[in-house]
């Protein structure tokens, strides 16, 4: 376990911004974790929807159960988090 | 005795160059203080410029320049202006007298260098002047609001800014730092006066004493109109300075500097004038958009400048316009939602007349910014004001300093611009700002942003009390809503009403 600093792109937001989680964290937990600094704040939560996330640019979304460690993520890379 | 007209003795008296005997000419002007590419001494002798002011006239004229803007502001001082303005506008004032007058004192420094360095006789005349201007403005400004110190601690910002590492003086050191204080004369030339000073202040500072007037702040109108005068003056000396450079061959040098530090002055003034042009000022004072500001001034006639003189247009101006569209709201709405980190108190300029305004100079604003500040509005409805504040920090870009931000909403457009340099990760806000970056990568790779810094432990303990320290910004200083929310008690009202 360490923390692990990452950038969030979250969709429909106007910023970037700091997202620090933890290496164990899946990609599941790194979306709520991003969410609870745009949705609600700025973003309008949008029920029924699911939160993934994705390498800037990739089309191919990660799997919710891969953990931080797992990804090949690098410190303060930029992540989209986009509903589903 | 008969006195010669000026003309007759000016271009002789001005010529000053001489070949030196005790020392090399590189020795007297050494090529990386005077930006000299290699142009030989004899070359810069055909250097000329169309104001050809001599020192008396100089001096007569400044005096006079003084006692006119210290005299209206001290025939106004029992007028009450700071005090009747709308919270708008002394966040205007805020935010400029933090941002600038300490960086004019770096412009002083910028204009002794081509005062001393440059190797155009005619240059280091203008400058000389240029450097005297510089200071003036330092003072002007510094004076002015340290008279607003006892009404408003936030104009503290105006003389303390400079000493702090808060971000956005950080963000103006980095600017100002490049291209004033650690540069060769020739780069100066060219990256603050012609780039910046022709291309933004100059025009700038134009649109702000009308904004000023509009408001009733004749007092800040007066001191801005002095300033732009010397700017106009003091903006010449890069111009004929791109004439030598093109007839020696050194175009692609010259469009360089150009073209880092437009870019470099557009991230900024999209900061400052954008949030202030679009936002600050009173919507019924509102002269005209920063976009259609832009355009005009900018975008028109400093392109026809550009290509007056022989350069092009730099590589990137497409872009710069079709940013054009979203810059200042998205600096805005990082100003508002990070108020507890500013010096100023942030209007929220989201009225439904603003609104209407904003959708009409901005067409597609209400699907876009409009949305987020939609879910805002909501949330100070509801009595939810902490959802209404931060809880990390935004990402900065390592070039311009600024948030990387853009068009949110459906029509989502933010992006990072992420660079690998000696095993470093570097995140631009733009294609502009990593330009940048790669045309010198060492001159900026040592340089940590404000995110940086904490990631490596600098801004301790590592939360909000940690950051305001690190800032310098004192309780009484911190930001907050500029209107004390009462825009949110006229969107309820007319709910209601519609309700009803």
């Amino acid at each position: 376990m360490a923390a692990f600093p990452l950038t969030s792109n979250f969709q429909g937001d106007f910023v970037l911004q700091l997202l620090p989680v933890d290496t164990e964290n899946t990609m599941d937990e790194v979306a709520a974790a991003a969410a609870h600094h745009s949705v609600g704040r700025r973003v309008p939560a949008r029920p029924g929807h699911t939160l993934r996330v994705r390498r800037q640019g990739a089309s191919e979304l990660m799997s919710r159960t891969l953990k931080v460690s797992e990804s090949g993520l690098k410190p303060m890379e930029c992540i989209e988090v986009i509903w589903e | 005795m008969a006195l010669l007209g000026r003309l007759d003795w000016y271009n002789l008296a001005r010529t000053t160059n001489w070949t030196p005997g005790s020392v090399t000419e590189d020795e007297l002007f050494p090529p990386d203080m005077s930006g000299s590419m290699g142009i030989p001494l004899s070359k810069w002798e055909s250097y000329d410029e169309p104001y050809k002011q001599t020192y008396p006239e100089y001096v007569k004229v400044q005096r006079e320049k003084d006692a006119g803007a210290y005299s209206v502001k001290a025939a106004l001082e029992r007028s009450e202006i700071y005090e009747k303005a709308d919270p708008g506008w002394q966040a205007v004032l805020k935010l400029h007298y933090g941002a600038f007058p300490r960086a004019e004192y770096s412009a002083s420094t910028a204009e002794a260098r081509m005062a001393r360095f440059g190797k155009a006789p005619g240059m280091r005349n203008m400058a000389t002047m240029g450097m005297l201007d510089e200071m003036r403005h330092a003072q002007l400004q510094l004076y002015f609001p340290h008279e607003l110190c006892p009404k408003d601690r936030q104009f503290d910002w105006a003389h303390k800014s400079g000493d702090t590492n808060h971000w956005a003086i950080v963000a103006a050191r980095h600017l100002f730092d490049d291209m004033m204080v650690t540069r060769g004369a020739s780069e100066v030339a060219l990256g603050l006066t012609f780039a910046f000073e022709t291309g933004f202040t100059n025009m700038q500072f134009l649109g702000l004493a009308a904004d000023a007037a509009e408001v009733g702040d004749w007092s800040f109108s007066n001191m801005i109109s002095s300033i732009q005068t010397d700017e106009s003056r003091h903006a010449q000396i890069g111009g004929p300075l791109v004439a030598i450079l093109l007839e020696n061959g050194k175009k692609e040098e010259a469009q360089r500097i150009v073209d880092m530090m437009i870019w470099r002055a557009w991230r900024l003034f999209s900061a400052v004038t954008g949030a202030a042009m679009d936002y600050f000022t009173p919507v019924a004072d509102r002269k005209m958009s920063f976009k259609e500001f832009m355009l005009e001034w900018i975008v028109s006639q400093f392109e026809r400048a550009l290509l007056d003189l022989g350069l092009d247009k730099p590589w990137y101006w497409d872009q710069l316009v079709a940013d054009l569209d979203h810059a200042s709201h998205a600096m805005q709405m990082g100003f508002w939602f990070w108020r507890p980190i500013m010096w100023w108190n942030n209007p929220a300029g989201v009225t439904a007349e603003d609104r209407a305004w904003l959708e009409e100079k901005y067409p597609g604003w209400s699907e876009s910014f409009g949305t987020v500040w939609d879910v805002i509005t909501d949330n100070l409805l509801e009595g939810k004001k902490e959802r209404t504040y931060p809880e990390t920090l935004p990402m900065l870009c390592n070039m311009c300093q600024l948030p990387i931000a853009s068009v949110p909403g459906p029509a989502w457009k933010v992006r990072d611009f992420p660079l690998e340099y000696k095993g470093r990760s570097y995140h631009f806000c733009s294609e502009g700002c990593q330009w940048c970056f790669e045309q010198e990568p060492e001159r900026y790779a040592g340089h940590l942003s404000l995110i940086d810094r904490f990631l490596a432990g600098h801004i301790q303990p590592p939360n909000l009390e940690g950051a305001l320290n690190y800032m310098s910004l004192a309780p009484g200083e911190i930001g907050d809503d500029a209107h004390n929310y009462a825009w949110v008690e006229t969107i309820r009202a007319a709910r209601q009403k519609a309700a009803a």
